[in-house]
């Protein structure tokens, strides 16, 4: 990387900011996101194909920079087929742990060992069908890299209770941005390890402050209710099963709120590492830089405005993070974006996009 | 306010798979559709029918791919939409149009409810009918050979109970189950020691029963165990475990239907809920079995508040370490025992 920006130092001295922007409202995509959800209903879900196409075309097409936009090219036959075949595997796969509950521990080894080869497969997909002025992204990695990005990366987060975190978070962006390329030139992105654990420092120093105050208030509390729950028992000790039951469940609620809360600082400040030093084509480098913090309001006080609103506030919550990301993305360009070619590839690996889809992953730009 | 078929769209053109782009503009008029270059040199052409032309979704640019791979591209949707009018391609606008910001969307809110309740409380559970119906015995039987086969493996030990007892309650419970629908053939009572279970008693779609020795040493009352067997016989004969399952994959399937785009977090809550209703649905074939119960023991001329005497006994013993995965599963409340006491002096009074 250091020779890198030497020599575009010699070629290029002045890189020109380039602003990403997002254009799409509230108001307009609101239409297209009730009309989706009526139109799946009436066919029974089959319309949730079309209605994946229009809304990522919404989003990408609204999404432009340097005066060009992106853009999905998905057929929705192609995401419906793909659809099915993630519904049948998982159905199989439920099935057979009703039936061989044996050896339902094999199974979920296979399925996890699975897994990367769909991500591998996922990723490939939504970048073939992601073009910037005219020309596709591809995406290369293998599946070893996904192993080690999603299965090991997950383990070692876990197992050291988040100390290695940093560690896990460098082999997913080394896998996710470094296997990209845009058309057939390539993207490298290597975040120094050192730089991912300075994102780590407030946000356990967040979680620890966290803990121990909840945890004092939580006995606080507790103290007192339980003596509450005793009198009920001679009501009725069904009020109090709910009582308690209910207790137990609250008192989780702020150490989960907690728990999403490190988790979204910690992610905001690795995509502002990983973007940092990401290099396109040898020359054109990328730029984030999330307010921590803010991110974390937008996407906590997102959650809770769609849930208070039965759901109605999520295209104004959509669109509202959005437009966040990107008027805190850049790219700084060295000269041109004009000479770039796509490489003619097959958009395959659809079945991996929707298992992706179906888990909750999800990487489009 | 359409605008001529003559006048030129602004737009760029990218020439096949390059990001080089030229500003242009599109002549669409007839079926030869034109993008011409600033300085008036024709960049490509080709006829109406074979240009792939993107569909509308809200304000993004428009793409027209010429059959080279070229393509132009607008930010003008109203006059590409005027240009394809006359070719008749009306189905390209329909989504669009419903899409614009209109009182309508209201109307479509107020739909979206109904629809997702409507399914909620009406097709989940007739489509749960269906599937019971349709399902071939070899399931209930395969689903219950293989829990079985597990359980023994890695909870159950041997029944240390005599034999004699064994023989009694297995008599007794061919005596009760001959009055069920199946018949006393499709039935099998195991007796098992429940080790990490403890006193407990469960049924395997199949007709496969488990009564553990805890919960006979437990109950030292005949009526009572058979009580408890009726209530488990209940479970089979209403297919209570396979209705649980196809309503489980009802309702998961229900959420992916209108979760498309809610948000990770919210989509999390609605599974997280549908687990709790689903708590409460298995309460209600509690309810149901006891009832059964109390049936079924009447129609065999036992002591039919039996099911309810064995509630008292486990409220009298577990009440204050209450560490059985019956009792989370089939709570003693109160409410319950009164219910089946109700139910079973309905019986008597009517029935006589």
């Amino acid at each position: 990387m250091n020779d890198m920006s030497a020599q575009l130092g010699q070629t290029q001295p002045s890189l020109r900011r380039e602003q990403f922007v997002f254009s799409g409202s509230a108001r307009e995509y609101f239409g297209i996101w009730i009309v989706n959800i009526l139109l799946t209903i009436l066919t029974l879900g089959i319309y949730s194909a079309w209605a994946k196409v229009r809304r990522n075309r919404y989003f990408y097409g609204n999404t432009s920079l340097a005066g060009a936009s992106f853009d999905y090219h998905a057929r929705p036959v192609q995401i419906l087929i793909g659809r099915i075949v993630v519904v049948a595997i998982l159905i199989a796969y439920n099935v057979a742990l009703q039936f061989l509950p044996i050896f339902g521990g094999l199974l979920s080894i296979l399925f996890l060992l699975a897994i990367p080869w769909f991500v591998m497969r996922g990723l490939r997909f939504s970048a073939r069908v992601t073009s910037y002025r005219n020309v596709r992204f591809d995406f290369t990695g293998r599946y070893g890299g996904a192993l080690l990005a999603y299965v090991f990366g997950g383990l070692v987060t876990w197992l050291t209770l988040g100390i290695l975190a940093p560690v896990a978070s460098r082999w997913m962006w080394r896998y996710t941005l470094g296997n990209l390329r845009y058309g057939d030139r390539p993207i490298q992105c290597d975040p120094r390890l050192e730089k991912l654990y300075g994102q780590l420092v407030m946000p356990m120093a967040v979680f620890i402050t966290g803990f121990i105050a909840i945890s004092l208030l939580g006995i606080g509390i507790f103290s007192t209710a339980s003596g509450i729950g005793y009198d009920l028992e001679n009501f009725s000790s069904d009020i109090a099963m709910v009582g308690i039951e209910a207790a137990i469940y609250a008192a989780f609620i702020p150490f989960f709120l907690l728990y999403v809360l490190v988790g979204l600082l910690y992610r905001a400040g690795t995509r502002n590492v990983a973007f940092n030093e990401t290099v396109i084509d040898g020359r054109h480098m990328l730029g984030s830089e999330i307010g921590r913090w803010r991110y974390a309001w937008i996407a906590i006080s997102n959650f809770f405005a769609t849930l208070f609103t039965l759901g109605l506030a999520r295209p104004w919550a959509a669109v509202r993070m959005a437009r966040y990301m990107a008027t805190v993305t850049a790219l700084h360009s060295a000269g041109s974006l004009d000479d770039y070619l796509s490489t003619v590839m097959q958009p395959e690996g659809v079945v991996g996009a929707e298992y992706m889809d179906v888990e909750g992953l999800d990487f489009g730009f | 306010m359409a605008s001529e078929p003559e006048k030129a769209i602004a737009g760029v053109w990218y020439p096949a798979g390059s990001s080089r782009a030229t500003p242009a503009s599109l002549s669409a008029k007839g079926s030869e559709w034109k993008a011409v270059g600033s300085d008036g040199a024709v960049l490509t052409t080709g006829g109406f029918s074979k240009l792939e032309i993107s569909a509308r979704v809200g304000a993004i640019p428009r793409r027209i791919t010429f059959a080279d791979g070229s393509t132009f591209e607008t930010s003008d949707n109203d006059a590409i939409d005027a240009a394809i009018k006359p070719h008749g391609g009306r189905a390209f606008g329909l989504v669009h149009s419903l899409e614009r910001f209109h009182p309508r969307l209201a109307l479509f809110v107020v739909l979206v409810v109904v629809l997702a309740v409507g399914i909620y409380r009406y097709a989940v559970p007739a489509m749960v009918e269906v599937a019971v119906l349709v399902t071939p015995p070899v399931v209930p039987e395969l689903l219950g050979q293989s829990v079985m086969a597990s359980l023994d493996q890695t909870v159950f030990a041997p029944s240390q109970l005599d034999e004699d007892i064994r023989d009694g309650i297995s008599k007794d419970f061919r005596a009760i189950a001959a009055f069920s629908e199946r018949g006393a053939d499709a039935f099998t009572l195991n007796f098992r020691q429940g080790g990490p279970i403890g006193p407990n008693a469960f049924a395997l779609p199949d007709g496969t029963l488990v009564i553990t020795d805890e919960l006979v040493a437990l109950a030292d009352d005949r009526d009572a165990i058979l009580g408890v067997l009726a209530h488990e016989i209940g479970h089979v004969e209403h297919q209570h475990s396979l209705r649980q399952l196809y309503r489980a994959a009802g309702v998961t399937g229900l959420i992916f239907l209108i979760g498309g785009d809610i948000g990770a977090g919210i989509e999390d809550i609605l599974i997280q809920g549908a687990a709790l209703t689903s708590l409460t649905y298995s309460r209600g074939m509690e309810t149901d079995a006891d009832r059964y119960s109390v049936e079924l023991m009447y129609r065999a001329g036992r002591d039919h508040a039996a099911i309810a005497r064995f509630f008292e006994l486990l409220r009298d013993h577990f009440h204050d370490n209450s560490e059985s995965d019956f009792l989370s599963s089939h709570p003693a409340t109160p409410e319950r025992i009164e219910e089946t006491r109700r139910y079973a002096e309905e019986l008597r009074t009517g029935g006589e």
